[in-house]
């Protein structure tokens, strides 16, 4: 074998381990928490649920708005502009099907995941 | 082997594999037509596949803000707002729509023995389910609304196209049935569009359409009705409607007593026999209606009953002990 047979072979080798070895990786990461946030029934935050992430934000709709927290791998709202805070009395969320609604504003947050924990949807 | 061979061999993987990932993953996930609404004082999320998704999607919702502009009880509008104001006085000429979802209520009525009668607004109206000002009715209240609860009250004229309730001051609420009423009038949607599978949830009240996009089955979720998440799976195989009754949904507590928003038409009090009953159903409101009456009427009846109605049904006793019908001993999982 050439120099230069060997190093094509090298690169080679390296490339077809990286290509698997990434849709290896990103299938397994598609198995993780996700919170999905949606406002006037459009999707406007996805974000990874992990444990290290701790933040709180604002959510606007035309009808209001509310504050979420994430921390320790849970979410919930802290305050809310609807009248029944409903969605605050929820408490913390952190398992794949459940979900906050806030009916009033039209706000929803749900945790969706992949992998053997796969839920489709809930019935209550 | 040549050590060019080998060279081949990788080229030929690294090509393939950079080329075909990103096929196979396209194939592998379809796309839905999506769309989160709010209606029926409820959040409903619709999801189609298939060749006319988009334009079945719209239709869909457009059949939903139909409906609910008829039943909802609130609106100045609706059949049903007409139909209660006009209880005692004259029949109200009502849609095809409402005639029929009053006529299915009815018949569900007879063969529960009155368990699920859309009469029981007056009821409901008195613990303050109606308003959100929960309170503790006098034994003279309820007695005095329970006389207003009564399904043989209601009158149809199917020739007219009328409904009339009997006496003043009754009133009806299609609360119970409509959404699953819905969910039929969305499977005929599906049908007519040639939907490829679909996925719908209102409120609680699922549709699954078909083969699910990913795998063999639906993963139904079934809320812990006493805690967080969920308590067990469904795994559905198809086209099915999937309805639940509980009393953690709207409730109040009071002195360590929980009171529920479903109301039994017996007692005029919130039904106390079970914790949640879970109904799998090949119709849309026959499932919505019986979960509230197998709520009424508890696990027994709920047992020995589901067949009859041509349902399976799975159910949590006060202890949260679980119930469920032999057929469905294959397709749940339940949760510890």
């Amino acid at each position: 074998m050439k120099t230069g047979d060997k190093f094509l072979l090298l690169i080679l080798a390296i490339l077809v381990i990286l290509t698997v070895g990434t849709g290896i990786i990103s299938q397994r990461s598609s198995r993780d928490k996700i919170i999905v946030i949606k406002s006037d029934g459009k999707t406007v935050k996805q974000i990874p649920l992990k444990r290290g992430i701790s933040k709180s934000f604002e959510i606007k709709s035309r009808e209001g708005h509310l504050t979420v927290e994430i921390k320790d791998g849970k979410v919930r709202v802290v305050n809310s502009t609807c009248k029944d805070k409903l969605c605050v009395k929820e408490g913390w969320i952190d398992k794949i099907g459940e979900s906050i609604v806030c009916l009033p504003n039209r706000i929803s947050i749900s945790i969706t995941g992949g992998g053997t924990d796969k839920i489709d949807t809930t019935t209550y | 082997m040549s050590s060019k061979r080998i060279v081949n061999i990788l080229a030929f993987v690294f090509v393939a594999t950079v080329l075909l990932v990103p096929i196979i993953r396209k194939n592998a996930v379809p796309k839905p037509a999506f769309s989160e609404i709010y209606s029926m004082n409820t959040i409903i999320d619709i999801e189609v596949y298939g060749k006319n998704k988009e334009k079945t999607l719209s239709e869909i919702v457009q059949k939903i803000n139909e409906i609910n502009k008829l039943t909802d009880d609130f609106s100045k509008d609706s059949d049903i707002y007409k139909i209660n104001e006009n209880a005692g006085i004259k029949p109200v000429k009502v849609s095809s729509i409402t005639l029929d979802m009053i006529k299915k209520s009815l018949n569900i009525a007879r063969e529960t023995g009155g368990a699920f009668d859309i009469s029981i607004y007056s009821v409901s109206k008195i613990w303050g389910f109606k308003s959100g000002d929960y309170r503790i009715p006098t034994e003279t209240e309820i007695q005095k609304a329970l006389k207003l609860v009564s399904y043989k009250d209601i009158v149809l004229d199917s020739k007219k196209q009328t409904v009339f309730l009997r006496k003043r001051g009754e009133s009806i609420d299609l609360g119970g049935i409509a959404k699953g009423y819905t969910l039929d009038a969305i499977k005929k949607i599906l049908d007519r569009n040639n939907a490829k599978s679909a996925l719908i949830n209102m409120g609680g009240n699922v549709l699954t359409y078909e083969t699910p996009p990913e795998g063999k089955f639906w993963n139904i979720g079934i809320r812990n009705p006493r805690g967080e998440g969920i308590i067990g799976v469904l795994k559905i195989e198809g086209t099915k409607f999937i309805s639940t009754s509980g009393d953690y949904e709207r409730f109040f507590t009071k002195n360590g007593i929980r009171y529920c928003h479903i109301m039994s038409p017996f007692t005029g009090k919130p039904a106390r026999k079970i914790i949640s009953d879970t109904v799998v159903s090949n119709k849309g409101y026959l499932g919505d209606a019986l979960s509230t009456a197998f709520f009424v009427l508890g696990k027994e009846y709920a047992l020995n009953n589901a067949k009859k109605f041509g349902v399976e049904v799975v159910g949590f006793d006060l202890n949260m002990k679980p119930f469920y019908t032999t057929d469905l001993n294959n397709i749940i999982e339940l949760r510890k």
